[in-house]
């Protein structure tokens, strides 16, 4: 009975539509605009977009406004001569005449290039002949002398350049050793951690399969390291790892483990082991019930004809289990490694990325460029290459998987 | 014989020392939130049993630190979230599964898409979206929630839409039953079991969020409880006895989810492991 869809139906899907619109592809859409631009929150000449060449109009009016003010107070000076106040008048006058096209001026507008270069014009004949004024009177007491060049360079400054860089943030990330840095972290990262929780929940999942007695508790215990929040698992590992009253830190120098208790958030290779364990700790569990669920649907019957083979319970592993969940391990194994890759809050709270930037993930360096450093354009950069990988090792997965993970029926 | 019974001591082995590493730290978080301040640095702060076991902890958290307040702005967003999430995707899954349309399998990659891309690609875009709009600090960021829950809820929702029979549906057709009442009488009943197990997941989901909410919302007053927690670690000194009360108090309403609908949890993982 599948019928075609009409469109009363197709108002059914429309909500999932404005929310996935909304909240996933237009963010990812203007993300992938920032990073074409120069594009900075903490800085006025970048914070926008701007194809082309634009004036701040309203400062440029504001800065005009003050030119006529000081040059007001500096024609009053004893000692002018006749000609530089005659200057001073043409310049005002000159401020005056331009001032009137931007009265009513509100902020930044793109402006044709003829208007540009009269701009220009406008401010270098102003500075030329102030200036020379100053110096040729430098033995007068002028009350803005300084004033006046610095509020010229403020004009300059109204003219927003464009911050359109086009593909040069791309070329920039190619050379960021900070990237690949990190980019060598997550993937140290992910590769160690899925695959201590492949085997040791594969190992659980095949203990829990077997054991019926107990096997409620086990599981309802399996479940909370995976429910509660990671950040607040990060916290509880924290205060473990202490250098100088962590309980776990304490037990593994004292086996040997690290040379002293602080080399475990201290040191790089302490640090992410520690952000390895936790994880581990976190989604072993988890691992092991997404396969487990696997293991349930192999047919009993199986297992007991091999056994009456005479196959140990290895070789059963090897040439029964695992064939027939190799379907269920890949889906744990893809949706693991594009978790274990955009690892975040674990990182950002357990070391912030530190010690230096030794653990620092590609989440949390594309983190700390967009909101510490409001480096939008460069941030999203670094997330679009993060994005790349992303996809790569999506690709490789459905490839393995073969065609049928993303076809519904 | 004897050696069945030495694979049944390994297994057994290996089950328990599971449990001790997964219980340890909450063990250790526990016996910490009643030691006083002085006992977490101390040449004690290895002891079990507190020397002088004090409350003070779970009353500074609750009274000062706002963690009561935390707790509940992060039940209200998650219920918001959850309720939002299970209408919008079982209206779209039962569409998914009943119905032909042109682009179906892009709209099913897509969604999976969503799934896959790292969260980090959306949070600067909405960010300027709320802070434009001028929505920082505020509910409005249950909406941003949906492009963590929406796609594996669309997912697990079609999977068990398309178990439900459709006899009954044409019944109900005969019957002269609309689309909506179809869904809503006869195919959401029916489903239940895995509406229930959608609506926990996204429950979870949005409970456990951190990025979105530490970004969109930083007043204390709209915090939720990751972000509340790690602000108690970001100031000058760090009152681990503090923390620990806290992290008690945070992990209580976790472990009662589990406790009580560990049987939907786990046919949640599940679903995501065995896909069609």
């Amino acid at each position: 009975m599948v019928k075609r869809m009409t469109f009363k139906q197709f108002l059914f899907i429309l909500p999932l539509l404005v929310f996935i619109g909304v909240f996933s592809i237009y963010p990812i859409v203007v993300s992938l605009s920032y990073t074409f631009f120069d594009y900075k929150t903490n800085d006025q000449q970048h914070n926008g977009f701007y194809l082309s060449e634009q004036l701040n109009e309203k400062l440029f009016y504001e800065d005009c406004d003050y030119i006529n003010y000081f040059i007001d107070a500096d024609k009053t000076v004893e000692g002018l001569s006749d000609e530089d106040l005659a200057t001073f008048e043409d310049v005002e006058a000159d401020t005056t005449a331009i001032m009137a096209k931007y009265e009513n001026a509100t902020g930044v507008t793109k402006v044709s290039s003829d208007v540009m270069e009269e701009i220009t014009a406008y401010i270098d004949s102003v500075e030329q002949r102030t200036s020379d004024i100053y110096e040729r009177n430098s033995d007068l007491e002028f009350y803005n002398a300084e004033n006046l060049p610095q509020i010229i360079k403020d004009m300059r400054s109204t003219i927003v350049e464009s911050n359109f860089i086009g593909a040069a943030g791309f070329t920039q990330l190619l050379h960021d050793t900070r990237f690949s840095k990190a980019l060598g972290n997550t993937l140290l990262f992910t590769v160690i951690s899925v695959t201590l929780e492949l085997v040791l929940g594969m190992l659980l999942a095949l203990v829990m399969d077997k054991a019926i007695r107990g096997i409620g508790m086990v599981r309802t215990i399996a479940l909370i390291p995976w429910a509660i929040p990671t950040a607040v698992s990060a916290m509880i590992w924290s205060y473990m790892y202490d250098g100088s009253y962590g309980v776990i830190s304490k037990i593994f120098e004292s086996i040997g483990l690290i040379s002293k208790q602080s080399a475990m958030l201290l040191t790089a290779q302490g640090a992410l082991a520690s952000i390895v364990i936790s994880d581990v700790w976190k989604t072993t569990p988890y691992m092991a019930l997404l396969l487990l669920a696997g293991l349930q649907v192999v047919d009993r019957g199986l297992y007991e004809s091999a056994s009456i083979d005479g196959a140990g319970p290895v070789r059963t592993f090897f040439s029964i289990t695992l064939p027939l969940i190799k379907p269920s391990i890949l889906v744990a194994l893809l949706f693991r490694t594009l978790d274990a890759f955009r690892v975040y809050d674990l990182i950002a709270i357990l070391t912030g990325g530190g010690p230096g930037n030794g653990t620092e993930s590609l989440s949390v360096y594309a983190y700390k460029l967009m909101f510490n450093q409001s480096n939008y354009g460069y941030g999203s950069v670094v997330v679009m290459g993060m994005t790349v990988c992303v996809a790569i090792i999506a690709i490789i997965y459905v490839k393995v998987l073969g065609a049928d993970v993303v076809s519904n029926n | 014989m004897s050696k069945n019974k030495v694979f049944n001591i390994v297994c057994w082995i290996f089950i328990i020392a599971f449990l001790v590493v997964s219980v340890f730290p909450f063990f250790w978080i526990f016996i910490s939130s009643f030691k006083p301040e002085a006992e977490i640095f101390g040449a004690n702060c290895y002891r079990i049993i507190a020397e002088n076991p004090t409350l003070d902890n779970y009353k500074v958290v609750i009274f000062e630190k706002g963690m009561i307040r935390a707790v509940g702005n992060s039940f209200a967003m998650s219920a918001i979230t959850t309720i939002y999430v299970v209408v919008v995707a079982s209206m779209s899954a039962y569409i998914i599964s009943r119905f032909k349309f042109k682009g179906k399998s892009i709209l099913m990659g897509l969604i999976l898409a969503v799934a896959m891309f790292p969260q980090m690609i959306v949070i600067g875009p909405i960010f300027n979206m709320f802070y434009k709009m001028n929505i920082l600090n505020s509910y409005w960021v249950c909406l941003a929630y949906s492009t963590i829950t929406l796609p594996s809820a669309v997912w697990i929702m079609v999977a068990h839409f398309n178990q439900v029979p459709l006899a009954l549906e044409e019944a109900a057709k005969i019957d002269g039953c609309s689309t909506w009442m179809t869904l809503w009488k006869i195919i959401f009943p029916i489903a239940a079991p895995g509406v229930f197990t959608t609506a926990i997941m996204s429950f979870i989901s949005a409970w456990n969020e951190y990025l979105l909410s530490c970004t969109l919302n930083i007043d204390e007053k709209v915090q939720t409880v990751p972000v509340r927690l790690s602000y108690l670690k970001d100031q000058f000194t760090v009152f681990w006895s503090q923390i620990s009360a806290a992290t008690v108090v945070v992990v209580i309403p976790t472990l009662l989810i589990v406790l009580l609908f560990q049987k939907r949890i786990v046919a949640g993982i599940a679903n995501g492991a065995v896909k069609e």
